[in-house]
């Protein structure tokens, strides 16, 4: 035991129980807890630390503030490495840790479905997170669960009034993933896309991991389209997609939606990323129209922060506003009031999070906006008004 | 070896605990695990519901690959027949979930017949490579067969329900996993009284001269894939019941990865070897959870700094248990009898 006596050890035991008992102070009743199955660690990790950021930012405003009717909010998070059972883990570990847990992020549409009978039973707390998956969006299926923008069908019909608006029966293609992520919105698109009288040529689906794509290019040559919609990636293998297409002199334009809309992954990509658009519901870090939350957010976090950032902020936001409205009401923090004041909230102002006022009509937030990459700023610049879904 | 212990039959050679001691700490395990559910908080009798299942699947893969020595990656495969064989039987048949769970279990087993073919043929490296290529097969049917699988989305389990009550809660859920993975151990352990379980050691330990002392290889390598699958099938049918939600990205190669890493880190070709490698591999991500608890009273922003190194420290675990536990942590247990056999007289 070199180095370490017998009287250091002492005083690490005694400052361990002093932070414990700290810890355990700050952890007074009244504190609300916002319980997190974060994907820290895999292949979802670069998302979850921004979450975690965004989540955090928010609560230390909110905080700042007076917390909800006086209450502190707190996070408490946990690793999910973004596997299913590890996140059930976390729930049921934090859960069994938290009394006053009200509002749960969790990780992935996997977790959102083996979760939900237990949000049902349980009637304690509603639930968002990072899966913007459509079968979340069914309030009778999905009671207590929402999604802080649109899903991904939603995020298609925003990319589709576009399209009809900027061309009307452009030709379409979809390339997805053949995952349970990339073949979301596929059949609401057709469904959507025949409404706007837009003509989906061909739906290439891709094999998950798929790196060499020369095959799929040569469909997209057939087929010629306007516009070509990528769901189910993250970068990999659309910048391969838009080279070879490039090379073979296709005058299509790409699309994308929201986990392929981060600027900074496409900062490596270089020149051949210009021009790529898609769909964010949020606004960028470094969007200069006016908007006192995204000024707040720059004066605490100097450097760029990813579109995770955002989401996580404006789901802490949005959480936490329907705890307020709930105890403003006077009513107890279960999941069916928590639900029924979310969806009370109607022209709701985010600070500039989101361009427009916003509502909470179901389980989603259904408002867009068209952005482009610009290589040479290194920046997604919007390209249309925020289109939103609602009637 | 332990003195005094001469047996005058056969019968009490070969039984599976020979000594008062042995019983006695039969005696105590059983009953730390009727108490358990009493005591834990619902994390931790999440915890283990899930290494009850993952105890289940991996014995299963010790009769294959430890004791039968045809190394598999095809165990996460059999968990999704077996989950999807019981989904589907809840969705659509409505069966007691005990018939769905032998079921599931029974179509396992006969997709493991199947896709034991190639060990007639192939050993090793490259059975596990051929086991990889029906897990791939098996995946394909899972994402393309809609009707049945519900395609890439997968399918809902309704809870399993016993005389009209509901098993949803981990507490009810215990008192149905933790029995039948019970049940199935002490099964595999029995298996190796008997003349198949005794044929499965031979074949592992020399093929030829099991052929030459008349064991048919075809007809036991093809039942040592049957029991091994139907412990698979019935461990993932307890899964579905679990998570209640089966997708084909519920069960990927990395699965049988996981399970063929218990059978060795446990110890192949013991019982308690996949018992124990199955908790290790289950628990120890977990418990070093409490590791970045403890330092996030020191770190602030502990969880987000910690996390990857949690990971790295399970990676670390598993290397150093290999190189200084070659044998599986079986060993470890084993040696620790042979010290208290000779106690207090060892030097």
């Amino acid at each position: 035991m070199s180095g370490i006596t017998k009287r250091t050890l002492l005083a690490l035991a005694a400052s361990s129980a002093l932070a414990f008992g700290t810890l355990a102070f700050a952890q007074d009743k009244e504190d609300i807890v916002i319980g997190g199955s974060i994907p820290l660690t895999g292949v979802f990790a670069f998302a979850g630390v921004a979450i975690e950021a965004g989540i955090q930012d928010y609560l230390k405003i909110l905080n700042e503030q007076g917390g909800i009717d006086g209450r502190q909010v707190r996070l408490a998070y946990e690793d999910t490495g973004y596997q299913v059972d590890q996140s059930v883990a976390v729930f049921n570990k934090l859960t069994s840790q938290n009394e006053n847990m009200h509002l749960y992020y969790g990780d992935s549409t996997a977790f959102s479905r083996t979760i939900n009978p237990e949000l049902i039973r349980r009637n304690a707390m509603i639930m968002a997170g990072a899966s913007f998956a459509s079968e979340i969006n069914d309030p009778e299926n999905f009671p207590y669960q929402f999604i802080a923008g649109p899903d991904y069908s939603e995020m298609f019909s925003i990319l589709l009034e576009y399209i009809a608006k900027e061309k009307p029966g452009a030709r379409i293609v979809t390339v997805n993933s053949d995952s349970e992520f990339g073949r979301d919105p596929i059949e609401s698109t057709r469904a959507r896309a025949a409404e706007l009288g837009l003509e989906i040529v061909e739906e290439i689906i891709t094999p998950p991991g798929a790196v060499d794509v020369s095959t799929e290019v040569l469909k997209l040559r057939r087929a010629r389209p306007d516009y070509t919609l990528f769901h189910g990636y993250i970068l990999a293998p659309l910048p391969e997609f838009m080279t070879q297409a490039k090379q073979l002199g296709l005058e299509t334009k790409f699309m994308g939606t929201f986990w392929s809309m981060d600027s900074s992954i496409w900062a490596d990509v270089g020149e051949v990323a210009d021009g790529f658009m898609g769909v964010m519901p949020y606004r960028y870090y470094y969007d200069e129209e006016e908007a006192p939350m995204l000024d707040r957010i720059r004066e605490m976090r100097p450097e760029y922060q990813a579109t995770g950032y955002m989401q996580g902020f404006l789901t802490a936001m949005l959480m936490t506003e329907a705890a307020k409205r709930t105890l403003e009401a006077g009513n107890e923090l279960t999941a069916e009031n928590l639900k029924a004041s979310l969806n009370t909230i109607e022209d709701f102002d985010t600070g500039g999070i989101i361009g427009v006022p916003i509502s909470v009509p179901g389980n989603t937030v259904p408002v867009g906006r068209i952005y482009q990459y610009d290589a040479a700023d290194k920046r997604m610049e919007p390209v249309s008004d925020w289109i939103s879904l609602q009637e | 070896m332990r003195i005094a212990t001469a047996n005058e039959t056969y019968l009490a050679d070969e039984a599976l605990l020979s000594t008062r001691t042995q019983w006695a700490w039969m005696g105590i395990l059983a009953l730390v695990l009727i108490a358990a559910p009493f005591v834990l908080n619902n994390y931790w009798l999440y915890l283990a519901c899930l290494v009850a299942i993952n105890v289940a699947s991996a014995t299963g893969l010790n009769i294959l690959t430890g004791y039968t020595g045809l190394v598999s990656l095809g165990q996460g495969a059999f968990m999704a027949v077996g989950a999807y064989t019981v989904a589907w039987l809840e969705a659509n048949v409505g069966t007691p979930f005990f018939v769905n769970l032998v079921a599931g279990g029974a179509l396992a087993a006969l997709v493991g017949v199947f896709v034991g073919i190639p060990s007639l043929r192939v050993k090793g490296l490259y059975l596990a490579i051929a086991t990889i290529g029906a897990s791939i097969i098996l995946q394909f049917f899972f994402v393309n067969w809609s009707s049945v699988t519900g395609g890439s989305r997968g399918i809902n389990v309704a809870p399993a329900t016993f005389f009209g009550t509901q098993l949803t809660t981990y507490f009810q859920l215990y008192w149905l996993f933790v029995p039948i993975a019970a049940l199935m151990v002490l099964g595999a352990a029995n298996l190796f009284r008997t003349r198949v379980g005794r044929a499965f050691i031979a074949i592992r330990d020399r093929d030829i001269s099991a052929e030459v002392l008349g064991i048919p290889l075809l007809r036991y390598k093809l039942l040592s894939f049957a029991i091994s699958s139907f412990y698979a099938g019935v461990a993932g049918g307890m899964w579905a019941y679990f998570f209640r939600s089966v997708s084909p990205e519920s069960f990927t190669i990395v699965e049988s990865i996981f399970y063929l890493a218990a059978v060795i880190v446990g110890g192949m070709g013991s019982i308690l070897g996949g018992v124990i490698g199955a908790a290790f591999m289950t628990l120890v991500p977990e418990i070093l959870r409490f590791g970045v608890e403890i330092a996030s009273s020191y770190v602030s922003n502990a969880a987000t700094l910690l996390s990857p190194i949690r990971t790295v420290a399970f990676g670390g675990l598993i290397i150093a248990f290999l190189v200084l536990e070659p044998q599986g942590l079986a060993e470890i247990v084993q040696r620790i009898r042979r010290f208290f056999h000779l106690w207090p007289f060892k030097k």
